[in-house]
């Protein structure tokens, strides 16, 4: 049979275009033939061949014993591709890596060092637990072997012995320490030390301060980049812990800033004096500004001088640190960073609007979001679904495929030039991702930042029109987390809170949702394509049933509600018009000073027709909540409709008729009230229980009989719908705030008044938006009777217009059609009042006149959440749960070395000066019972270990008895030697233990007839061992204690 | 810490994976694509720093802002040269400008190793890619930067063989691939 090399492999795969699918698989079944060959070049070959294609997705687990056998082999080369196709294929489920652990502690104890490197790069892929108890003992010795490299490896491997068996470090780490401080040591291992420290010293930066003079020495000294580097990041991590380091680390850290050529380590110098909180640390002082300043200004040169794309993005990563404990410093910056915010670079967009969010204040907000909103505006929406090469391979994995040319893999691997170097398209969670942060932006600190609201709302509705089309609506439909995930909806949430918070801007955010709202304009404010920002509707659609007597064309309004298309809406948002419905008519009806002519009662009646047509069909739709609120206003229509009907007409221009109580009274009241205000998060809980309040009792005690009941006539049980829809849009705002006026803020001279008036605007807002923006400032001033126009005559409109007779004229004008724009908008203040809202804020909100006549005096009032007794700081508890989810999915990629966090090496150090491994008396009681469930957890590891070592040895007697013979001569010392050092290290309990496994070991031995003899052997052997074994342990002890 | 080093060509064929953790072989390509699907789009002019993949983003939303360090992989860098990208992802210990100048290293490596190292070398001795890596980082950790250093390493574990001869076209006499580009070089 002829044997394919690699080589002929690769050139194989290159030559079968379009099938080496088939190829490939004709070629792993080659190796799995060539694989059980007793040749071992064959063998290996193989196995290079399988590890080459595990490369490209095939799975090669199947293998793994096979690859045990190359790693045993004598040859180096042999050896080399085992311990390769072992790192490359095994498994944290790999059953045969017990088998293997013999093996690595063979080969680190090898003679020779290329030999060692192997096992050494090969453990931190393969390690486990108890794997790395036993392989631990060889391991140290080669901290002090001849050859630097072989100590720098074992230093590496060490450290991530120590993160699945954190004891590693009690006898490691005193060995690391004389490493480091051995001024003789190749640098090379020092440098690797250094680098293994700073990874181990921010889970326990105390235990590491005893090394900071050593450190230090070795900074200042200088000469290897990369350890300064890692030693400025060890030392951030230090300085919190020991605040002394600081004054120490200043200086030569400035000196590198200004003296240093290399970028990478100047960078680092500025992020060490951050992270280290030396900034906080020296401010005030002279030394401390001049710092801030080298710093900042460095920075600054990095984005503005180098032009380099790299520079940019870490000098952003930098200032991003900086902001949250300096805002002002990075403030200063504004220019460069809003530079980066249209980066032709997504990653450093990215970058600034993470920045930029944290640098905002009330005096840039605008031009920031001026600037994305035009981002945004101008772009394209363009989705990445669009490339077709995007996709390529996400499921099925990237296949091999034949090259077309070999002199394109010929070419050398310098610096590449492409060609295209356009912008790329925003795609869609970008648009997301900005959509949100300006939002964010806004609404920070319940609006502190904001001072011009008429602006927000003009900025939310040109956001809507941007918005990227949502992923389904079926999705958003079924699923309440994936609905607050919705761009549009968290637009129509801030429009809600600002209609809610913000009174005196209530008309204006009524009106955008009245523009919203309207079926006929449904083109013109939301985007062209795809079905983006419809989340708004739901929002909307509750501003104007809710607010209904703000709304300045409320029949409109009720015609697009009633509008056939309003039945394709998600359930949610068409529940939440639903309730509007009735709420809207009411303001339209419900006028008792009018009286009930026959005009009305006409206009009435067909109104109620209308309503009654649209609700019928939805009395049976699918959803409940949309079913409940359709039968219950379907009834209370027929009743008015009913009743108006009934009640007598009036003459036309005679006396006044009463209308029907039910419109005027009955159905008003349903919808009247208290008002309704934010409530902080947290207020739920602070509600006192009623002493009389009894939760255990049933209310119904034959709950079984009803649900089974409800089960048989097949209810629906999307109730949650009915939840969410009343405390969603309350609950939504940000979290509970203490009262923050706005208007304190605003009090301060502003630098820019009126900057809602700059160009700038012009180049976000769409023109429509613009020009009615120009049109109400123009209406506005017009029709405020307290607006003194020096040009104009004032006997227009004077302060007596502001009366009830207004309200009549107003009222008038619903009934006739007149146009309602010209009803001056004071009146919908007076409208408010009757109301019945009486509250303190009353005599601030409103366009006060003072305000018009200085616009830069403007006072907001923004309501805070409510809350019962002192407001909470923090809500509920939404850290708790997110900690806890963190902990449930790690990441995938992530090594944990959350195991090290309770490890103490200071204390380790006393352990061991006293010669003693057992447990100090002063240990804490949460380190004894971890140390138990680790000795519990050994336990378990090592039956586990006992139990597959036999089923493997089995299985592979059965195929080849040669190797198990082996294996099992190597299984007996291994069972020896543990039980050795699982009864030297525990008490009571584990003997127990001890005995039953030794007990099964003679089962077993019955069992095993033929292996008798060699057993017996090989326990004769076994024990000599173990003799050396405590021997040397003792003798390490001795060397312990005379480092101390 | 670095989690995992990866190395593919232009069309997204993977050369080199080596991931320092243990990763089921199909998550292992699919981080593979989505890594190749982000930087095969991204212009040259663009910075070498990744915004991170989906299948990492997913779990790293999760740790809270307040520890700057912690053990998710926050950084994922890329260099391009010629036909192949160079893939470092890690976590925040390390730093970003470091890793650049280290695949720079190790690419230089390559380079004094096979002498005008190109994606076809790096094909057909796909044990020596290994090996050198091997010299560079040990489970994670960087263990050496100096390029000689790194070379002597693996020479002595073997000769290191050139591509088969009847594979090599001849005439590419690419010199002075291995400038540091950028004042910013480590070293």
């Amino acid at each position: 049979m002829f044997e394919k090399s690699l080589y002929d492999l690769i050139r194989g795969m290159r030559n079968h275009k379009g099938n080496e699918k088939e190829y490939i698989n004709d070629s792993i079944k080659e190796c799995r033939k060539e694989i059980r060959s007793n040749d071992m070049d064959l063998k290996s070959t193989a196995l290079m061949k399988l590890t080459y294609l595990e490369m490209f997705g095939h799975d090669m687990s199947w293998a793994s014993f096979n690859v045990l056998e190359v790693m045993s082999s004598q040859k180096y080369r042999h050896k080399r591709t085992g311990y390769l196709s072992a790192v490359q294929s095994f498994r944290r489920d790999t059953e045969v890596l017990m088998l293997a652990e013999n093996q690595l502690k063979k080969d680190i104890s090898s003679a020779t060092p290329t030999v060692i490197s192997l096992p050494l790069g090969a453990i931190p892929h393969v390690i486990n637990p108890s794997m790395a108890h036993s392989v631990l003992s060889d391991l140290l010795p080669r901290l002090t072997h001849s050859h630097a490299s072989i100590r720098k490896k074992t230093v590496a491997t060490l450290y991530r012995l120590a993160l699945v068996y954190p004891e590693t470090l009690r006898p490691a780490w005193p060995k690391i320490k004389e490493r480091l401080q051995d001024e003789n040591e190749n640098p090379s291992v020092t440098a690797a030390i250094v680098n293994v420290v700073c990874e181990l010293g921010w889970r326990r930066p105390q235990d590491f301060l005893p090394l900071a003079p050593r450190l230090f020495e070795l900074l200042v000294e200088g000469g290897n980049n990369w350890m300064a580097i890692k030693l400025i990041k060890l030392f951030a991590t230090l300085t919190p812990v020991e605040p002394r380091l600081i004054k120490k680390l200043l200086p030569p850290l400035t000196k590198i800033i200004r003296e240093t050529g290399a970028m990478s380590l100047l960078y680092e110098c500025i992020n060490g004096i951050i992270q280290g909180g030396i900034l906080e640390a020296v401010e005030g002082t002279t030394e401390g500004d001049e710092v801030a300043k080298l710093c900042v200004g460095k920075l600054r040169g990095m984005m503005v001088i180098e032009g380099d794309a790299n520079l940019k993005y870490v000098a952003l990563l930098a200032f991003d640190k900086i902001v949250r404990s300096h805002p002002y410093l990075v403030s200063q910056q504004q220019d460069v960073i809003l530079e980066c915010i249209d980066d032709p670079d997504i990653s450093i967009r990215m970058r600034a609007l993470d920045l930029v969010v944290g640098m905002v204040n009330s005096e840039n907000l605008t031009a920031i979001v001026g600037r994305l909103m035009r981002q945004l505006r101008n772009a394209p929406i363009a989705s990445a679904a669009d490339d077709p090469n995007n996709d390529r391979g996400r499921s099925a994995g990237v296949v091999p495929y034949a090259d077309d040319d070999d002199s394109d893999a010929e070419e050398s691997l310098r610096p590449h030039e492409q060609t295209s170097d356009q912008p790329p398209p925003l795609p869609e969670d970008y648009r997301v991702s900005v959509i949100r942060r300006i939002l964010e932006m806004c609404s920070r600190d319940t609006y502190s930042n904001i001072s011009d609201f008429e602006w927000y709302i003009d900025v939310l509705i040109q956001l809507v029109r941007v918005c990227p089309a949502t992923k389904s609506v079926l999705a958003t439909e079924e699923d309440e987390i994936e609905n607050t995930d919705d761009v549009g909806s968290s637009i129509g949430r801030e429009l809600q809170n600002v209609a809610v918070r913000v009174r005196s801007l209530r008309a204006e955010a009524v009106d955008a949702a009245q523009s919203l709202v309207f079926v006929d304009r449904r083109d013109q404010m939301f985007p062209s394509s795809g079905n983006g920002g419809l989340g708004v509707l739901e929002h909307a659609g509750w501003l104007v049933g809710e607010y209904a007597n703000y709304l300045t064309q409320p029949e409109p309004v009720l015609n697009s509600i009633l509008h056939p298309s309003t039945v394709q809406l998600p359930s949610t948002t068409l529940a939440v018009y639903l309730q509007a419905l009735p709420k809207v008519f009411s303001c339209l009806a419900s006028n008792d000073q009018l009286s009930w002519t026959p005009e009305r009662q006409t206009l009435m009646s067909l109104l109620m027709a209308r309503i009654i047509h649209f609700l019928e069909p939805l009395s049976t739709h699918p959803s409940l909540e949309v079913q409940e609120r359709a039968v219950e206003y379907l009834e209370l229509m027929r009743l008015a409709s009913e009743a108006a009907s009934g009640t007598a007409t009036g003459p036309e221009h005679g006396d006044f008729t009463d209308p029907p109580l039910l419109l005027t009274q009955a159905i008003p009241a349903l919808f009247m009230g208290a008002e309704l205000n934010p409530v902080a998060a947290g207020a739920q809980h602070k509600v006192p229980l009623p002493p009389d309040l009894d939760l255990d009792t049933p209310i119904n005690p034959n709950l079984q009989l009803l649900l089974s009941q409800a089960e048989l006539e097949g209810f629906e049980t999307d109730d949650d719908d009915v939840y969410a829809a009343y405390t969603e849009p309350i609950t939504s705002t940000s979290a509970p705030d203490p009262t923050i006026s706005a208007a304190e803020r605003l009090d301060a001279p502003r630098k820019e008044p009126t900057s809602y008036q700059n160009a700038v605007e012009e180049e976000y807002l769409d023109p429509d938006i613009l020009a009615r923006r120009k049109a109400e400032r123009k209406e506005r001033y017009k029709d405020d009777p307290f607006y003194i126009d020096p040009d104009a005559d004032k006997s227009g409109a004077g302060s007596g217009a502001v009366t009830p007779l207004s309200r009549i004229v107003r009222e008038g004008n619903n009934n006739t059609e007149v146009d309602i724009d010209s009803i001056p908008i004071m009146d919908l203040q007076l409208e408010q009042s009757r109301g019945g809202t009486a509250s303190p804020a009353d005599g601030i909100r409103s366009r006060s006149p003072a305000r018009r006549a200085a616009p830069t005096r403007r006072r907001v009032e923004i309501t805070a959440d409510e809350t019962l007794g002192p407001s909470d700081s923090s809500p509920p508890n939404p850290s708790t749960l997110q900690q806890q989810s963190s902990k449930s999915r790690n990441n995938f990629l992530q090594v944990d070395s959350s195991g090290l966090g309770s490890l103490s090496l200071v204390d380790d150090d006393e352990d061991n000066g006293a010669g003693s491994r057992r447990l100090p008396k002063q240990l804490t009681r949460a380190e004894q019972a971890r140390r138990e469930a680790e000795e519990a957890e050994m336990r378990r590891a090592l039956a586990e270990v006992e139990r597959k070592r036999l089923e493997m040895q089995r299985a592979s007697e059965r195929i080849e008895p040669t190797v198990a013979e082996t294996v099992v001569s190597r299984k007996v010392r291994k069972k020896k030697k543990k039980v050795e050092e699982g009864g030297g290290e525990a008490e009571g309990g584990e003997g127990e233990g001890v005995v039953k496994k030794k007990k099964k070991k003679k089962k077993e031995k019955v069992e095993g007839e033929g292996e008798g003899d060699v057993e017996k052997k090989n326990e004769g052997g076994a024990a000599e061992e173990d003799a050396g074994v405590v021997k040397k342990k003792k003798k390490k002890r001795r060397v312990v204690s005379m480092d101390e | 810490m670095i989690n995992a080093v990866l190395v593919f060509n232009n069309a997204g064929q993977p050369r080199l994976t080596k991931f320092y953790t243990q990763l089921e072989t199909s998550v292992q390509q699919r981080l593979i694509s989505e890594i190749f699907t982000l930087v095969a789009n991204r212009p040259s002019s663009a910075c070498n720093f990744l915004p991170l993949p989906p299948l990492l983003a997913n779990s790293s939303k999760s740790s809270t802002p307040t520890t700057p360090h912690n053990d998710t992989p926050s950084l994922v860098t890329y260099r391009h040269y010629a036909t192949l990208y160079f893939i470092i992802i890690s976590t925040s210990t390390e730093s970003p400008l470091a890793l650049l100048d280290l695949i720079q290293v190790y690419v230089q490596a390559l380079d004094g190793l096979f002498e005008n190292v190109c994606e076809l070398d790096l094909i057909f001795n796909f044990e020596t890619l290994h090996a050198t890596l091997g010299e560079l980082i040990v489970g994670g950790v960087v263990v050496e930067t100096q390029l000689d250093k790194v070379i002597e390493g693996v020479k002595a574990q073997g000769a290191v063989a050139k591509r088969p001869v009847n594979e090599s076209k001849g005439g590419m006499g690419f010199a002075g691939f291995g400038r540091g580009d950028g004042v910013w070089a480590g070293r």
